[in-house]
């Protein structure tokens, strides 16, 4: 009777038990973390799709050497999806479905992130630091937004930092600004809308097509209208082909860019007509002397790599990396998908070791960094000209 | 009476006259037949009556209809269908499929719908295009792809798709072009059916003097775009202009 | 009179359909990422509608278009606008966005009766671009190229709302479009196709208005990749403009040219194989690859499928069906002398 009664409750508790026992987190295992990236590797941006991982793996060896996240090692897959919505959301489903991924990790590209918003959704998994600084990535009313932390300022806050410091500067201003007619530019004309409306002023908008190479018309436009200060949301070579063809017109108003701009070489293509240039950093430099760019430079010099990888958007992979371990960190050591979040959530006016201004998530926050700092072109050299300005 | 009148046709490309003034009528049921040299307009005749070319002066009537008013394949529903010189077969169909072709008109497009559901539609549209099969001795070739045929089969078929919307007017370019002997007399003998068992009036063009001789109740000669003679056989035979103009070489040889 | 006019390989057919509905449970069974499988899978079940109508516009009618991207970006964008800002059922926007779509299709066709081949396919290029540039300048309805989030397909009360679900929807479609797409083919209508791709002065003697049937192709092939662009928008549930590149108009055409354009059955296998191919293959044998060759990660797609059209266009121009068909032949006649019908 007593082994009856004996065998019946431990039946009753194995099935209590294993009904209890919830499926185990996808990608996590007592000993690693699996994580999943998806970049251009054959696409239009391929050169990015070797730099990041290369930096963010830099950082993560250096995590998995000194014992890991709580004892976890953390491994990183790299899918490629050629800056394609479609084959961004194929490679996350492999990731997950065939990988059991743990979580996203700085996916590449505005369009590729925004269409990987359902599957977000659906399996309720975070995507943590999306390589873009595309402020709809931080739109609360868009789908799967609990699910995404966006590191970056937005591009629209950049246009309003930029368009503050013109008026700053110079009340009088008469501002300019030149957009690429895409979701880039989208977002650009988002922050000077609302500008205009907060300094009830009118700011003259020319529009180019992604790819373009002639903007004479625009820089012609903005002289008619003569725009004392015009704010370039372009890339690398049409800041630089912008002021050559200002600097032939004789034409010489305050260039301002957003972020994308701020690259070393439009200060080295450009020459005596980028002189003065003011680009929108929403980090820090990797040459700078706070406390992650000097571990970044250690780290980058240990692992030997070809010098010629170094630069701002290797360093982008490594301070990223630094946001998804903090995060795992403070997710604890019971690791779950809504622990990521909320362990995410929990940061509040952190800096990334000096790199980020300083940001917080919350319950209903999604954008991190909400200042930049701006750097001038001075005789042909990249210099701090400000603080962190909101 | 129907009737085909052409009267007094001129046609030039670029300079090159192709027809220069034809006149001539066929009568309701006979063979009227075109020769004449390479060059000498004959299907460039077809095509001012089939609309694809425009001739800069004259005119012709079918039945009081004018023709040249008419875009191409508005013809065909005034009972002219043709056949083409270089075949015009469609190579990956099947021969059964390429007959329905030449049945277009006839299929009205609710008919093409309930196809789509229903195989007695489909059995019904394909019985017309067996019969001409069958007359043409094709029967066992419906199911075959075209492409791959024998040369003579194909020179069938196209009569095939002219025949098979029952037209009143068929007009045959060079049906014996590249046959040997054997086959000649099989067209020659299709084509005096065509007009006797089916009823249809036949315009043919052709090289061969034998074959037009023996099948024509008229024949019309052409040379350089003009008339040369125009008569039963056996006047046009003894004509001096057409012994001068392409028997007179061989003749002397 | 006996299967005179039977189509011979019509008997496989009920066993490809049951095969088409049994193979997700398979899937399930056999492994665990199934859901990843189907998605692939549906990806090719609406490129396979979209292909079948491409292949009665450029394989039947031979009159080639570089702008079927934008035809399905039309459906995709029409449907999600009609649905989630109209508040048209999902089932009536089915109905309505391919013929929307059509009628796109009549007004790219109108320059299609006056020129043809590199001309006709620079013209439809330019199309895609006009389309994407107005999708964006439509910010008002199409959110511009941020992307537009769209509602899961909703049937007779019946949400859709993942990838097994989205299958059988997606896959029954298919069979209706392959369906469709055979009878209009055998139909008047394709023998008229076929004739104006082969020899105008045929089909107008038999006739046939060029014009009219150009437009119907055009229309016919926009109505096919409109319904595309409607399961699309809601399989997918946010589209964006990079969705639709030339790059998949470029993609449709050598789907149809690997599996046999020309040929319903054909173009069906080639975007089965390339999608296939494309999605699951490389990446799954990548790695192994590059331990093969001295190549980097991102140069296998390009490698593969550049060898893959150059190998098809030179020794097999029929196509994977043409391929078929010999094979069947070969079987067919084996042993005897099989050699000479391989020409």
């Amino acid at each position: 009777m007593k082994l009856k009664t004996g065998l019946v409750t431990l039946l009753a508790v194995g099935l209590f038990l294993g009904c209890a026992r919830r499926e185990p987190t996808p990608g996590v295992t007592d000993t690693e973390i699996l994580i999943g990236n998806i970049q251009d590797l054959s696409g239009p941006m391929k050169e990015l799709g070797l730099i990041l991982p290369h930096g963010s793996n830099l950082y993560f060896n250096y995590i998995n050497e000194k014992g890991g996240v709580h004892g976890r090692k953390i491994r990183m897959l790299v899918e490629d999806h050629q800056y394609n919505p479609q084959k961004t959301v194929a490679a996350a489903k492999k990731l997950i479905e065939q990988d059991r991924i743990f979580c996203f990790y700085q996916v590449i590209g505005t369009s590729p992130c925004e269409a990987l918003r359902p599957t977000l959704e659906e399996y309720e998994i975070p995507l943590v630091a999306p390589a873009t600084q595309s402020g709809t990535m931080s739109d609360r009313s868009r789908k799967a937004w609990k699910y995404i932390f966006h590191t970056d300022t937005g591009y629209d806050k950049q246009a309003n930092i930029l368009v503050d410091y013109a008026l700053e500067e110079n009340p009088d201003a008469k501002i300019g600004v030149i957009y690429q007619d895409d979701d880039y530019g989208a977002n650009v004309l988002k922050g000077i809308a609302e500008a205009e409306e907060r300094h009830g002023i009118v700011i003259q908008k020319e529009g180019y097509q992604r790819g373009a190479t002639d903007f004479a018309g625009q820089v012609m436009n903005l002289l008619k209208g003569s725009a004392t200060h015009v704010i370039i949301g372009g890339v690398v070579k049409e800041p630089i082909i912008t002021m050559k063809t200002a600097a032939a017109m004789n034409y010489s108003p305050q260039f301002l860019g957003i972020s994308p701009t701020m690259d070393h070489r439009v200060a080295l293509a450009a020459g005596p007509a980028g002189e003065g240039f003011i680009a929108a950093n929403f980090a820090a430099l990797w040459n700078s002397d706070v406390e992650g760019a000097k571990l970044y430079r250690e780290l980058f010099d240990k692992s030997g790599t070809d010098p010629k990888l170094r630069g701002m958007y290797d360093f982008y992979g490594f301070i990223t990396a630094v946001v998804l371990v903090e995060g795992l960190e403070r997710a604890g050591k019971r690791l779950t998908r809504e622990r990521l979040i909320e362990g995410l959530e929990s940061i509040k006016d952190w800096d990334a070791m000096g790199v980020f201004p300083p940001f917080s998530y919350g319950r209903n926050d999604r954008s991190a960094a909400e200042s930049v700092f701006l750097v001038q072109v001075q005789e042909g050299k990249q210099a701090p000209i400000t603080d962190w300005i909101e | 009476m129907a009737e085909l009148n052409v009267k007094n046709l001129h046609m030039h490309f670029a300079g090159v006259i192709a027809l220069n003034g034809i006149s001539f009528s066929v009568k309701d049921g006979e063979i009227f037949s075109l020769v004449g040299p390479n060059g000498s307009g004959k299907t460039t005749l077809f095509n001012c009556i089939n609309g694809f070319n425009r001739p800069q002066k004259g005119e012709i009537h079918y039945n009081r209809t004018d023709l040249l008013s008419r875009a191409p394949h508005q013809i065909i529903k005034l009972g002219i269908s043709r056949t083409f010189q270089n075949l015009q077969n469609i190579p990956y169909m099947t021969v059964l499929d390429n007959v329905l072709l030449g049945d277009h008109s006839k299929i009205s497009n609710r008919e093409t719908v309930t196809r789509w559901f229903s195989r007695r539609q489909r059995e019904r549209e394909e019985a017309s295009a067996l019969d001409v099969l069958d007359f043409l001795g094709l029967a066992n070739y419906e199911q075959k792809y075209l492409s791959g045929q024998p040369y003579g089969i194909q020179k069938l078929v196209e009569i095939a798709r002219a025949l098979v919307v029952k037209p009143k007017l068929i007009l045959i370019d060079e049906p014996a072009a590249g046959m040997n002997d054997q086959e000649t007399m099989e067209i020659a003998k299709i084509i005096s059916e065509i007009r006797d068992d089916l009823g249809i009036t036949v315009l043919v063009v052709e090289h061969d003097m034998s074959l037009v001789m023996s099948i024509s109740d008229r024949v019309c000669v052409l040379d350089s775009g003009n008339v040369l003679a125009l008569g039963i056989p056996e006047e046009v035979r003894e004509h001096p202009d057409v012994i001068r103009a392409f028997l007179g070489e061989e003749a002397h040889a | 009179m006996k299967g005179r006019h039977e189509d011979e390989n019509l008997k496989w057919i009920p066993f490809l359909i049951l095969l088409v509905f049994i193979l997700p449970f398979i899937l399930r069974g056999v492994t665990f990422s199934y859901r990843y499988y189907l998605f692939i899978l549906n990806i090719a079940g609406i490129y396979i509608i979209l292909t079948v109508g491409l292949d009665l516009l450029s394989g039947f009618t031979g009159l080639i278009s570089l702008g079927h991207a934008a035809f399905l970006a039309i459906g995709a964008y029409t449907s999600a606008i009609l649905v989630d800002q109209a508040g048209v059922p999902f089932g009536v926007s089915m109905l309505i966005t391919p013929l929307i779509t059509g009628l796109f299709g009549i007004v790219i066709g109108f320059p299609a009766l006056r020129i043809s081949g590199m001309y006709l396919a620079l013209t439809t290029m330019g199309f895609g671009f006009i389309v994407r540039r107005l999708i964006i300048a439509l910010r008002q309805w199409t959110e511009g190229a941020s992307g537009l989030e769209v509602s899961a397909p909703q049937l007779f009360g019946f949400a859709f709302r993942n990838d097994w679900h989205n299958y059988f929807l997606i896959y029954f479609f298919v069979i209706v479009s392959v369906v469709l797409a055979r009878r209009i083919v055998k139909s008047k209508l394709g023998r008229a196709f076929m004739a104006i791709r082969d020899s105008e002065q045929a089909a107008q003697a038999a006739g046939i208005s060029l014009s009219r049937y150009k437009l119907v192709s055009f229309f016919i092939s926009a109505v096919f990749a409109g319904f595309a662009g409607v399961l699309f928008a809601h399989t997918s549930k946010l589209i964006t403009t990079d969705h639709f590149d030339l790059l998949l108009s470029i993609k449709f055409l050598i789907f149809a040219l690997v599996g046999g354009i020309g040929s319903i059955y054909g173009v069906v296998l080639g975007t089965l194989t390339i999608v296939l191919l494309e999605y699951l293959f490389i990446p799954i044998f990548k790695d192994w690859l590059l331990t093969m060759l001295p190549i980097e990660a991102g140069d296998i797609q390009a490698l593969i499928f550049g060898l893959i059209m150059f190998l098809f266009i030179i020794f097999q121009p029929t196509g994977l069906y043409g391929m078929w068909l010999k094979m069947r032949i070969y079987w067919k006649l084996f042993p005897f002398n099989p050699k000479k019908r391989f020409t």
